[in-house]
Order: C-alpha cells, then structure tokens, then sequence
C-alpha cells in the first residue's frame, strides 16, 4: 500500500490538518495521502491534536434564538447534501482532482511546452500558485522552468530519476528556486505530475504584466 | 487522582454524546440533536472566533452550516474510525476553510471539498481502535505540559489558522523556528511515529 517514499514534512502535514494550508498546497497533499498510509495515519492523529485544541476553548454561548431557527428548519433541510452522485471517471485520476477533470486525462488542454513536457492548467490559488498538470515523454527531461518560489510535485502516474534517486506514484517533492537537480522520466512510460508553483501574487498586476511578459508565463 | 477523575468523566461524557449521534442517525431524534446542539455549538463558535475575534455573525453562520452537516451526514459518522470530538473538529474546520474561501478578496476556483475527505471514508482499521485512543489520551496530557512557546504555535496554527509564514510574521520569529517548534510538538505529543 505504502508506495511512495517521499513525503510531507510534518509541519506541511499539520498545517493541512489544521486547515491553515493554501488550497494548492492541500491538493498536492490530498493526492500524496491517497498513495501513503502512513501519513493517512499520522493526518488521524493530528487531526486529533485539533480536536484537543478545539475541546480546550474558552465556550461562546449561542443564543437560543439561532438553536431555535436551526432546530425548526431541520425538517426541510434538503437531504441530498449528503448523497454523493457517483461519477463516471477514470480511476487513475486522484478523487482531489475530480473537480478539473471531466473523464479522463485525456480530456484536458494540454499544451506543448518543450519537445518533451506537455502542460495543462488546472487553475490558480487565491495566492498566485499556478496549478498544473505536467505530462513528460518517456525518457524526456522534466525540468521545465526556472520558477520564483517553491513548486510542489506530486507524481500521479509513471516515474522520474534524478542525480538522488528515483521518484515513483505518489512521491511528493518540495523544490525551491535554487533546486539544481534535472529530473528525467524513466524510458518505460509517460510521467504525469501535478505541479504547484508558487507566484507572487504582485505579478498580476497590470503593469508588471505589460513589462514582465516571459515572468508571468513562468517558463523561461 | 484529579486528573483521572476528569479523564474518565470526559470519556462518559464523550460516551453519552456518541450515543446521541446514533439517534440521530437512526431515529432523526431532535432532543439528542438538541443536546449535540449544547455541547458542541460553544466550541464551534468559539473556533470561529479564534480565527476572527468578533466576528459574532461569522461564528453563527459556522455554527449553522457545521450542525446541518451533523444533522445530514450523522449516518455516515462512523465511531470505529474516529471519536466524536475530532468528527465534529473536521467538519468545522472543513466548513471554516469552505467559507473563507467563498469571501476571500482573492478568489480561486479551487474546491475544497474533495481535498478535506470526511473521516467517514478514511482513517485506520478497527484493529487501531484501542491504540488510537492511547493516543488521544497522550495528545491530551502532552498539550497540557506543552511549553508556551510550543503551544502558542500550535494554536496560531489550528485554531487561529495561521499560515506558517503569518505565524512567523506576527511572533516576530523566523520562519524556521516556527516550523522546527511545530515540529518539537508534535514529537513531544507522540503524534511523530516512526516509518
Ligand atoms: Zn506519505
């Protein structure tokens, strides 16, 4: 079950746990935890570190005014909320990703972006990150950009070596700007990742825009 | 011996509040939705306001929006995967990330839902069971004796939801302190197993 052996932090883990994580960030995560039981297990306790925290609050009184509107509206309370409609989609794809993708990676936007890497945008988080999916040929070169912050991999499919070591299904990986490793996916298969690369969020602006053309498009 | 007494009444207490979800479940009973109502709604308000202190609207929208979840998904909380306290901890703090993303000043289109799977679907075996509450109870015994400097951290983390970086920025600490006393925490709670 334990596939990958590259993980979290603890620190990364717990503030996924907590909630007090970019979404972007919490996406690599989710994907990481369904490949990983022993961070799965570890998210269990922390999550039992927020739940003693929270017990350990100072209570705030409700009114009975809002337990009264609450208790009274129950009955009409839509009940499909919790019925989860089952979705025809390929399971390849981790569950976290589902709302991008309609049935498949196949159905994406894929864009070329060097002889060897494909990329797809997924969306941007509220802090600039750019999320992506990155599809690299077999044996083709994974490096792909000089970026400004730290970019978040996760490996969805497939696997990458570099001068460290081989990456495989699952393995989640921090690399900051001064990163000098060149990862290259194995020769047996195609190699899809998702990416997170951190933006400054002051690049969106207008002018920086007109002025920083190849910044903002990330690639260089 | 004071300290056991407390123990033991938080878990007849814990006791009494699981067997009020399952008749919620079963039997769609009011007056045990009513007494999960009591219990737990001060908590959830005050997590809301931990994270925006006076912000009394915010903390009633919360404390709606998690107990409507407690009242629809109450069959699909499972006790053999976890306590009550952290089912109901993970609702609020799904339902708080849920909201401020919904008015945050910088919008994404990133859903959380999928990403924050409800303890219904995940978490460990029966088998785990009685080593998960050992670890509960030493959780709860290891924040008591959590140096300040410790706690307040994970605090600023869990309940005020602060970033690591908006930790640092407002302790005046660098980032790496920040992250270095998370992580002497979490080992001095036992959370840190060993691979
Ligand atoms: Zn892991």
């Amino acid at each position: 079950m334990d596939k990958s052996n590259n993980h979290p932090d603890d620190e990364l883990l717990a503030a996924y746990s907590a909630g007090s994580l970019p979404l972007s960030q919490a996406l690599c995560i989710s994907a990481h935890l369904e490949h990983c039981q022993s961070c799965g297990q570890k998210l269990q306790q922390l999550n039992h570190v927020g739940s003693e925290l929270m017990q350990q609050l100072k209570p705030s009184k409700v009114s009975d005014e809002l337990k009264n509107k609450l208790l009274g509206m129950l009955d009409s309370l839509p009940q499909d909320i919790a019925q989860e409609q089952p979705r025809e989609i390929d399971s390849r794809v981790p569950r976290c990703l589902h709302q991008f993708i309609d049935k498949s990676y196949d159905d994406l936007d894929w864009k070329r972006v060097s002889a060897d890497i494909h990329s797809a945008e997924l969306c941007r988080d509220s802090n600039g990150a750019r999320v992506e999916l990155l599809k690299i040929k077999p044996g083709g070169s994974a490096t792909t950009h000089t970026h400004m912050g730290d970019e978040y991999t996760v490996i969805l499919e497939g696997s990458f070596s570099d001068e460290s070591g081989l990456y495989g299904q699952g393995d989640f990986l921090v690399r900051d700007e001064n990163d000098q490793h060149t990862p290259v996916a194995t020769q047996d298969r195609e190699c899809i990742c998702l990416a997170v690369t951190e933006g400054p969020i002051q690049f969106t602006g207008f002018l920086h825009r007109l002025l920083n053309p190849f910044i903002r498009r990330g690639y260089a | 011996m004071a300290l056991m007494a407390n123990t033991t009444a938080k878990s007849d207490k814990l006791a009494h509040l699981s067997a009020c979800i399952g008749r919620v479940a079963e039997k769609r009973d009011k007056s045990a939705f009513a007494e999960l109502f009591d219990h737990y709604t001060p908590l959830i308000r005050a997590y809301s306001l931990a994270r925006e202190p006076g912000a009394d609207l915010v903390a009633d929208d919360l404390v709606q929006e998690v107990m409507t979840r407690v009242w629809l998904k109450a069959a699909k909380y499972n006790a053999r995967l976890a306590n009550l306290n952290t089912w109901i901890f993970t609702l609020a703090r799904n339902c708080r990330i849920d909201y401020l993303r919904r008015n945050s000043r910088y919008a994404t289109e990133i859903d959380p839902t999928d990403i924050f799977n409800e303890i219904e679907d995940e978490g460990p075996g029966p088998f785990q069971m009685v080593q998960q509450s050992r670890v509960q109870q030493s959780i709860r015994a290891g924040l008591e004796q959590l140096p300040k400097e410790q706690s307040e951290i994970l605090t600023k983390v869990y309940l005020e939801g602060k970033s690591h970086q908006q930790t640092s920025d407002e302790l005046k600490l660098p980032l790496g302190t920040v992250k270095s006393r998370v992580r002497l925490a979490l080992k001095k709670l036992e959370v840190l197993v060993t691979r």
